[in-house]
Formats: structure tokens, sequence, C-alpha cells
């Protein structure tokens, strides 16, 4: 393909101490239709959660990469995943983002299929003249290659693979679980949703979550917003989990955090808050340490931004939020997202847990618009390619060490990587992690 | 006693709120707000349902209380926040005015706000229906309840408290 070849996209050089990227990969066509077909129409890519599709019957939509999905429960209460596509003339089948259907009838031709994916009618199939040949096709639904369930969040791939689903999570798998443990009665996506748009790659959104050092820089209009409601203790205003956390201030002391770096690409970032009443959880701070144990107990009110590469983001710091990244073009990204919330928590620990997300999540809140208003700051900079090699990915170098460390030891974590941090270190190690993996995707279509 | 909610009391008062947001009078546009306002956005459940419990359901945006708003003005006005500087211009055209019941000071009505982006140098445009609940106090009447259902909710980058 084109003009670039893997060395002139990602320079990996760690006996010289180098790690850099280049901003073609952010703004290049030809790299990102590569991406698409090695990363998103190739692996697992994250589709939904199971409680998306609850009862006999409901099914959701997404997409992996280009291709429209449609994940479908059938009546025994089986998942499956499946092309959107009507076999006839391939139009979109189901046709709003969740719902349930008995049968799905094509709105173009009125063929039907029933919620295993299964063919029911041909619309005047014996008046057709169809050949014996035409006959003896499956005129059912194409199931995606492979689908796979992990503790209710579904993944599919629109390829065939050696690599299972457990495989691919591996040790992240264990940072799935402090999400999914919040609850005996599992996960919930909190009703309504939030869509939203950024002019930049999508590579901008992972790289963000995974990024402490922007926080005080980019959010002081919120700062300065907590720092106003915390002098004044109104009953109006919703307490904030960064208010009650020394987490990302500057003057705390000792190790508040880090980072840590999972075979595939997958990272998390972390800091400690405490058991604090400002997070919905506290009210289960007791039960949970009865029932999984302090450690794993203690890890749920970490910080913790997690990504299950490439397009999965958990994000529990001001309150708790699931991110569905969607590339759309080089310079063009759709973002899914919603409150996940533990299934059973009390009506005010929900309603505070809503609040906290409103407030710093949605695109009409007050924090991530100054992210993705930063996202496409970079993608109009990226434009400017006098230096091609950005310097952001070198926060870290000198303090990255192989395997775990004494903190996710208390979750028996055994990550690639991880990188202990005070308030400022601001690990970019995990950022690497990304592009290693992109790099190993994109080996095959950028080869010379 | 309360007053009668008339057509042009609450035409002048949303037109006026238009005038003062797009105009970036903000402290006189806060001051038609009660203390205790609800200013909400829901999200939409699904393709054609609105949540309807900012409880149970997530919104847009939900606050209880004037103060909230004065956060969004400090921020917005604040020059801590690339999201909201240089400030976007903005122009709301409320029509289709319609006093829904004079006794409890109900109002609805339509809204198109065109939002000039000057950093991306882009323009968009956000539309839906205003929910109002009036009531009459010393100063002339005032807004103690907002509903926004905003129409075309993928939202191009971000959607703060002046383009709605």
């Amino acid at each position: 393909m084109g003009t670039f070849q893997l060395d002139d996209l990602i320079d990996d050089r760690p006996d010289e101490g180098i790690f850099r990227v280049n901003r073609a990969i952010f703004t290049d066509a030809d790299v990102f239709a590569a991406e698409q077909r090695a990363i998103f129409e190739q692996g697992w890519v994250f589709l939904g959660m199971e409680s998306q599709a609850a009862g006999p019957h409901d099914f959701f939509t997404t997409t992996i990469g280009r291709a429209p999905v449609l994940v479908q429960r059938d009546g025994e209460g089986q998942l499956r995943a499946f092309i959107n596509s009507c076999p006839h003339k391939g139009a979109r089948l189901a046709q709003v983002r969740q719902g349930n259907a008995r049968l799905h009838v094509c709105p173009y031709h009125s063929w039907s299929f029933d919620s295993a994916g299964r063919n029911r009618a041909i619309k005047w199939k014996n008046a057709g003249c169809y050949t014996p040949a035409f006959d003896s096709e499956d005129h059912g639904l194409a199931p995606l290659p492979r689908f796979g369930n992990y503790r209710g969040f579904l993944f599919g791939s629109l390829a065939p693979g050696e690599l299972s689903l457990a495989d691919y999570l591996g040790e992240a798998a264990k940072l799935l679980d402090l999400v999914a443990d919040q609850s005996e009665d599992g996960l919930e996506l909190v009703p309504g949703q939030v869509t939203f748009t950024f002019a930049a790659n999508w590579k901008l959104q992972l790289e963000n979550c995974s990024d402490a050092y922007h926080f005080t820089s980019a959010h002081p209009s919120y700062i300065s917003v907590l720092e106003r409601r915390q002098q004044e203790m109104s009953a109006d205003v919703v307490a904030s989990v960064w208010e009650n956390s020394d987490y990302w201030k500057e003057e705390a002391q000792g190790v508040a955090g880090g980072s840590f770096s999972f075979d595939h690409g997958h990272v998390l970032n972390w800091g400690i808050f405490g058991i604090t009443p400002a997070i919905p959880l506290y009210e289960q701070a007791g039960a949970l340490g009865a029932r999984l144990g302090e450690g794993k107990r203690d890890w749920m009110f970490n910080m913790r931004n997690l990504t299950i590469f490439p397009n999965l983001q958990i994000a529990e710091n001001a309150s708790s939020q699931l991110r569905v990244i969607r590339p759309i073009g080089p310079g063009m990204t759709e973002m899914r997202t919603w409150c996940i919330a533990p299934k059973g928590e009390s009506a005010a620990a929900r309603r505070q847990r809503i609040r906290q997300y409103e407030d710093f999540f949605n695109p009409t809140g007050m924090a991530t618009p100054d992210d993705t208003v930063s996202y496409e700051n970079c993608q109009a900079g990226f434009a400017g390619a006098v230096q091609p090699w950005l310097q952001g990915h070198g926060r870290g170098m000198t303090a990255t060490q192989p395997g775990g460390n004494r903190f996710g030891d208390r979750i028996d974590l055994k990550p690639a990587h991880n990188v202990l941090a005070d308030s400022r270190l601001s690990d970019e190690t995990l950022l690497q992690n990304y592009y290693r993996a992109w790099a190993a995707r994109m080996a095959p279509e950028l080869a010379a | 006693m309360s007053q009668a909610l008339t057509y042009e009391a609450a035409r002048d008062l949303l037109y006026r709120e238009a005038l003062l947001m797009d105009s970036g009078r903000y402290a006189e546009w806060l001051a038609l707000f009660t203390p205790d306002i609800e200013f909400w956005m829901p999200t939409w459940r699904d393709e054609v349902t609105l949540s309807d419990d900012p409880d149970r359901e997530l919104s847009l945006i939900y606050y209880r209380g004037r103060r909230n708003l004065e956060d969004r003005i400090m921020r917005l006005q604040s020059g801590l926040s690339v999201a909201s500087s240089p400030t976007p211009r903005v122009v709301h055209q409320v029509s289709n005015i319609l006093v829904t019941d004079a006794e409890l000071g109900a109002v609805s009505a339509a809204f198109t706000c065109h939002r000039f982006d000057v950093r991306m140098d882009r323009a968009d445009v956000f539309f839906g229906r205003y929910e109002y609940r009036l009531v009459h106090a010393e100063a002339g009447w005032s807004i103690a309840r907002k509903k926004i259902i905003l129409l075309n909710d993928t939202i191009p980058t971000v959607v703060d408290i002046n383009a709605i």
C-alpha cells in the first residue's frame, strides 16, 4: 500500500530510548483504510453489553468497522451476532438501535428472518422460477465469523482467527471483572443514549482516556467550578469525586497511581481515590469487601480508565462511563456513550451517579468538550508535518518496569509492563502499548 | 394570588431570554430564572421516545438550582475552557409560542439555534421544542422550569447551554 512503511510511522527503538509516532497515522487516508482492514475487520471488536438484549427476541445494532451488525437473542435465550444486511439485496435489516423482534421483515422485498437468523420466508418463492442452485443456498443472515461473551461484554470479529476472546483479553479481563463484580446482579446501561462526533482521528480518543497529563491543563474551568462548589456546600450541587481526591493535585506526595500495559494493546491508568461517599458505590463498600475481599474492593474505588483495544473504554473516575469508539474517517469519529452501573444500587446512589456523569462526561457537560475540542486542535495541527514525529509518547520511559507491582498484586494482576507514578509523572508509555499493538496488526498492510 | 399568563407576556419573556443569551448578557440571562429553576434537557431513550425520569435515566443536562447555571456561565466566560473560547456566535429563533395553561404558567414553543463556531469555521444548527413553566413575582415573570427537547441529538463535538 501507499507511500508508508511501518518504520516511517512508528519509530520504536527501546535500546536508544526512542519511541515516536508520525503525525501521518492520524491524517493519512491510506493508513485509515488499512486500519479498517487490519484492526477493525480482522480481530476482536467490542459490540455492546449483553444487557442491551436481555430478554427473548431482544436485539441491538452496532457496527464493526464499516460493517453493520445485529446482535439478536432468540426465543430460547441464545445470543448471536449477524451482519445486519438482507442477503437478498443487501438492505439494512434492523432499522433501530435496540428493540424486540421475533421476526425481522426486510422493508425492501419482505424477506423475513427469525430471531435465530434463519430465513423464514422469501416472498412469492414458488412463483419465482428460481434455479435449484438458488434453492440450495442458505438464505439466512450471515453470522459473524466469531462472537464472544465475557461476563456480559460482547465482542465479535469479521474474520476467523486463532486467538480466543479469553486469550485476547488476557490479564485485562480482571479489570472488566472489577466492573462486572460491583453487583451480584450484574451490570446495566442507564437508559438514555448519548452520541457525539468530533472532527479528529479515533486514536486521539484512545490516547486521551489514558492521558493523565492533560487533566489540569485541559480542565481548569471544571476544576474552578469544583472549587466554587466546595466553598458553598450547597444541597443544589452534585458532589464530585474529583474534589474529594488529591490524586491529580500537584502537591500530593508518594505513589498516586500509575499505569498497566497488557498484551494486544489493552491499557489501564489508575489513581487512588479512596473509599469516599462521593463515589456511588460507597453504600456497598462493606458488602463488597466481605464478598470479594478488601483488595478487589479497594480497586473498585480507585480511579480507573480502561481501554480494551481497539474500541472499548470504561472510565470510572468522575462517574462511570462506557464508550464505544467508531472511526468514520481519518478526521471524523463517532462516540456512543453510556452511563454503566451495577444493577440494584439504591435510588440515591443511582441519582448521584447520573448527576456526576452528566456534569463531567456528556458532550453537553463541562469536561468532555474541552477534550474533544483539543482533539480537533490536534487534528488541525497535524497538517503541519515539517517535523513529522510527535513528542507525546515519552513520559515515563525511565520509570516503566516489566510485569506487575504491589498494587496490582492485590488483584493478582500480571500486566506486561507497569509504571508507578506520583501526581506529576503522567506516564505516556501506556500509549506506546497502543501503538505496538497497532504496529503488529498493521505490519502486513505496511510491508514494502 | 397567582396571575394568569398572557401570550404577550410569555412571548416577551422568551424573546428577551433569547436576546440576552445571543448578545452575551449572561448576568441578565441568569436573572430570568428562579433560584430553584429546574433546567432539563433529556436524552432520547430510543428513536421515538424521550427519557422522562431524570433520577433513573440519563439526561443531556439536568440541574435543579440557578447556581448550577451560574457554574455554566462562569465556565463559558472563564477563558479557561478551550471549548468555550472564542465564544461561538449564536442566534436563537423562538416560534410557535403557545400558552398551554395560563393558570400554571405553562408555555410551549419551538426553537432553532444557529451556532457559528469561529474556532473551527463551522456552522451547526440545533432545533427542538421548549416547555416552560413561568411564575410571576414582584419583578415580573420568571422561569421556574425549562425543558429543552433537542431533536437532533447527535452532538457535533459540543453543545453548551448557549446553543440550546
